[in-house]
């Protein structure tokens, strides 16, 4: 590997898409606190939690299309489809390295290019989340803001509670999921290389 | 409430004693005699518009069938009880009675909710020049029991005639979801205390079934439906009780599931409709230990009209028996706070415990470094 090589690895609508996403995510999740235990905790009154909710929640709709269609229409959705073949010795192989390997100073099975830019491990979490977490998420979220608007399909999927019941589950998951994120990230050659990174767009070695 | 039958009581001995004592009141004016003249569709009176200046016609004619179910007759007040000022017909002339008769009066019976009334909004308006008479919202013929009667058919449709409520409350997300399972007076007299019903709906028709379908389904009489599902016989219907009753239904082809309203008690403050009092704290429903939930209960109509009311435990609002109610907040499933803490506890733990390891294993990665070189 060529250590002096700076690889493009972001481009500008992913960097955009990534920390209007990341700065959503957070407020979200924030609010969604504030909504789900409005009887508990105080940080804001329940109408503004709701009103910033609603409001972030749709341009995380929006900045969810950005992403889409970027990908789509360069192709480089592939990166998020999982290669059956050597997904299983491949995860196993970034396990053993996250959870062994790494401490020694192993190094990383996975070797990042634009257009696979992402380990194993990573392409099944983001695909899990960009394909079907995140929009479950924002489906159940847009259910949420108009009870009556959307009985009809609400009836359907098994009542307001179901609906809900998937929203706050996929709440923690996400809550959960940031903070391995932000660890995640800073597994870089230095702690601050893949942040540097996803404002650059260029990854170091 | 017991006020009033009481009442009802009196009015009946009263009645009873005065044919004791005078035969001949036997002649007190019966409703038929009324209604030779009133059941006709086609007998009106001319009148002027008192805020228009013009001339109307005004239908006097009376509905006896739907006379005969209204609160009113059921409870034994005949059409002299309300009309007063009628106090014999003379037969003798075309009309028996006098041409302008007196309003009536319903707070000679209705006391309570008169003081109360008179502490309202709609009461200052008098001010105005403006009468809201109680009928306004409550008619006066066909007044009916409103015990089970949803947020629809009750308070909603007598405010909806007057005010627009989405005009107003701006501030109020979701007001669809608002408006229509919770009674305006429910917040705008926020001193009626209230109560959750449950009723069965049917999802593809959206109708409530009525309590002998439900019977009906089920098989039983009324005395026999609390025992069939009071199975621990504690007198309150647990939440795995309300999902046998659902179970049991959904073999009998019922596929129903639980509508929930709230509604304000049969109170006479329920009138006291105030300007800037109304309910505005949201965490005083969103909240899981919200006295609003205090009451919850399943009514059932007998068919002499008279009303049987089962008590629910209020765990139930929180349980997925009641997948077709979720009172944000108020009413959250705890096992999924819990599930979720440990996903949250499960991700930083990870991460922290990773980091650690990380740290202490610094000297092994530095020295296979120096090692290599
Ligand atoms: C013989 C027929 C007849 C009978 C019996 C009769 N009414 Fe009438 N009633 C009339 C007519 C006709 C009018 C319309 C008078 C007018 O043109 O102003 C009227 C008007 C009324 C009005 C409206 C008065 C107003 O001020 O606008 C009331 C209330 C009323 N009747 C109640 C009763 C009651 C209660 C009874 C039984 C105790 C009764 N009537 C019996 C014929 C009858
Ligand atoms: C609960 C009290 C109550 C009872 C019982 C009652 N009325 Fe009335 N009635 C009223 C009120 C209130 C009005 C409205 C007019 C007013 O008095 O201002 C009215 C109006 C009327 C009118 C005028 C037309 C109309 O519909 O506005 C007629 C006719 C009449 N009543 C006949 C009867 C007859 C006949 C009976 C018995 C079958 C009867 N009422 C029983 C309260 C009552
Ligand atoms: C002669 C006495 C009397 C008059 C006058 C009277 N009512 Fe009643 N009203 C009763 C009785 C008795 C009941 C039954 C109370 C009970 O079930 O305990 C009742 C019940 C009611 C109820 C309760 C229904 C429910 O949901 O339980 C309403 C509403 C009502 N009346 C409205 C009116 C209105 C409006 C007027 C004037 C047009 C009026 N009443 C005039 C005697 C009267
Ligand atoms: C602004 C509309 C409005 C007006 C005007 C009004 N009511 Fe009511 N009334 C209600 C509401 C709302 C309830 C609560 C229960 C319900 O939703 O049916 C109620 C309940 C009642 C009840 C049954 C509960 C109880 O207290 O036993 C009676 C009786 C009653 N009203 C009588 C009257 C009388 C008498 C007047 C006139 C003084 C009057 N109402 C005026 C809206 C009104
Ligand atoms: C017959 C018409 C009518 C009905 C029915 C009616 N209202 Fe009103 N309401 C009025 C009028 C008229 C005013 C006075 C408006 C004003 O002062 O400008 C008013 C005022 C109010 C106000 C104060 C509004 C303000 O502008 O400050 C509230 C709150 C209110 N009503 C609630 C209710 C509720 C709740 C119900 C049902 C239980 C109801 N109203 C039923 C006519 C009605
Ligand atoms: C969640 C509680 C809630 C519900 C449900 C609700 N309101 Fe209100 N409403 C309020 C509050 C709070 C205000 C603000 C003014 C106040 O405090 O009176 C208000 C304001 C109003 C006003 C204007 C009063 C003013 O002072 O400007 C009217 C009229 C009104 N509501 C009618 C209704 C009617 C009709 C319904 C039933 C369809 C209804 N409301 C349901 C809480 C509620
Ligand atoms: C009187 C009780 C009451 C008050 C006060 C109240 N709500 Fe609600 N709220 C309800 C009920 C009942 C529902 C309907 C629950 C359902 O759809 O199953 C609801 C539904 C909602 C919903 C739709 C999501 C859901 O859970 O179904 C939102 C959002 C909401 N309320 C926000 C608020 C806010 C913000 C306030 C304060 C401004 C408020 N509510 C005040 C009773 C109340
Ligand atoms: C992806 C990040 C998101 C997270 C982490 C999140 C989190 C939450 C949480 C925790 C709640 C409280 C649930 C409860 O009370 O049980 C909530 C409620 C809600 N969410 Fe989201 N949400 C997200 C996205 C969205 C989106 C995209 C929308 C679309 C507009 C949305 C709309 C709503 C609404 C309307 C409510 C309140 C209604 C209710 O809880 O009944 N959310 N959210």
């Amino acid at each position: 590997m060529n250590n002096e090589k700076r690889l493009y690895v972001h481009p500008g609508p992913v960097r955009v898409w990534h920390w209007v996403n990341a700065l959503g995510f957070v407020i979200l999740i924030l609010t969604g606190f504030q909504i789900r235990f409005a009887d508990i905790l105080n940080i804001m009154p329940l109408q503004d939690a709701i009103t910033i909710h609603n409001y972030v929640g749709f341009t995380l709709i929006g900045n969810y299309f950005i992403w889409l269609i970027y990908y789509l229409s360069t192709g480089k959705i592939k990166i998020y489809i999982l290669d059956v073949r050597t997904l299983v010795p491949m995860a196993i192989k970034q396990m053993l390295y996250y959870g062994y390997g790494i401490f020694r100073g192993d190094e990383n099975p996975h070797h990042m290019t634009p257009d696979n830019k992402f380990n194993a491990l990573q392409q099944q979490a983001y695909a899990a989340i960009m394909l079907i977490f995140l929009p479950a998420q924002m489906l159940s979220g847009v259910f949420l803001w108009k009870v009556k608007g959307y009985s009809d399909y609400i009836h359907l999927l098994g009542g307001i509670k179901t609906i809900d019941t998937i929203h706050v589950i996929l709440f923690f998951f996400f809550g959960s999921f940031v903070m391995i994120h932000c660890y995640l990230a800073t597994l870089g050659h230095t702690p601050l290389a893949h942040f540097k990174a996803m404002f650059t767009g260029y990854e170091d070695h | 409430m017991k006020k009033m039958t009481r009442l009802t009581k009196c009015y009946g001995l009263f009645f009873l004693f005065l044919c004791f004592l005078w035969p001949s009141a036997g002649l007190a004016i019966e409703n038929s005699e009324c209604m030779d003249c009133h059941s006709d569709e086609s007998l009106t009176k001319e009148c002027t518009d008192n805020i228009l200046q013009t001339s109307i016609t005004e239908s006097l004619y009376v509905d006896e069938d739907k006379f005969n179910h209204s609160v009113h007759n059921i409870n034994g007040i005949t059409c002299i009880d309300c009309h007063t000022d009628i106090e014999e017909l003379n037969w003798d002339e075309e009309l028996p009675h006098k041409m302008y008769l007196e309003p009536v009066v319903c707070t000679t019976c209705h006391e309570e909710e008169g003081e109360a009334y008179k502490k309202s909004v709609h009461m200052e308006i008098l001010k105005k020049g403006i009468t809201m008479r109680c009928y306004a919202c409550h008619g006066y013929h066909y007044v009916e029991y409103s015990e089970t009667a949803t947020v629809a058919e009750r308070g909603n449709n007598y405010c909806l005639k007057c005010h627009n409520p989405y005009q107003y409350h701006e501030w109020l997300p979701a007001k669809e979801a608002h408006f229509s399972m919770v009674e305006c007076v429910v917040c705008h007299s926020p001193e009626v205390p209230n109560k959750i019903h449950l009723n069965f709906i049917d999802l593809v028709s959206n109708k409530l079934y009525t309590s002998n379908e439900i019977l009906d389904a089920l098989g039983v009489d009324y005395d026999e439906f609390m025992p069939l599902l009071d199975t621990n016989k504690d007198g309150i219907i647990n939440s795995s009780e309300l999902e046998n009753l659902a179970l049991m239904l959904r073999l009998k082809n019922i596929h129903a599931v639980f509508h929930v309203e709230l509604l304000a008690e049969l109170l006479p403050i329920a009138h006291e409709v105030k300007r800037g009092t109304a309910e505005q704290d949201c965490v005083k429903c969103h909240s899981a230990n919200s006295t609003y939930f205090d009451s919850v209960s399943i009514l059932m109509t007998r068919d002499d009209g008279t009303i049987d009311r089962y008590e629910v435990d209020r765990a139930v609002l929180e349980s997925y028996n009641l997948s077709h109610f979720y009172l944000m907040s108020g009413t959250r499933v705890k096992l999924l706070d819990k599930i979720g803490f440990l996903l949250l506890a499960g991700g930083a733990c990870g991460a922290l415990g990773h980091l650690t390891i990380r740290i202490f294993t610094i000297p092994i990665r530095r020295k296979r470094k120096t090692d290599k070189k």
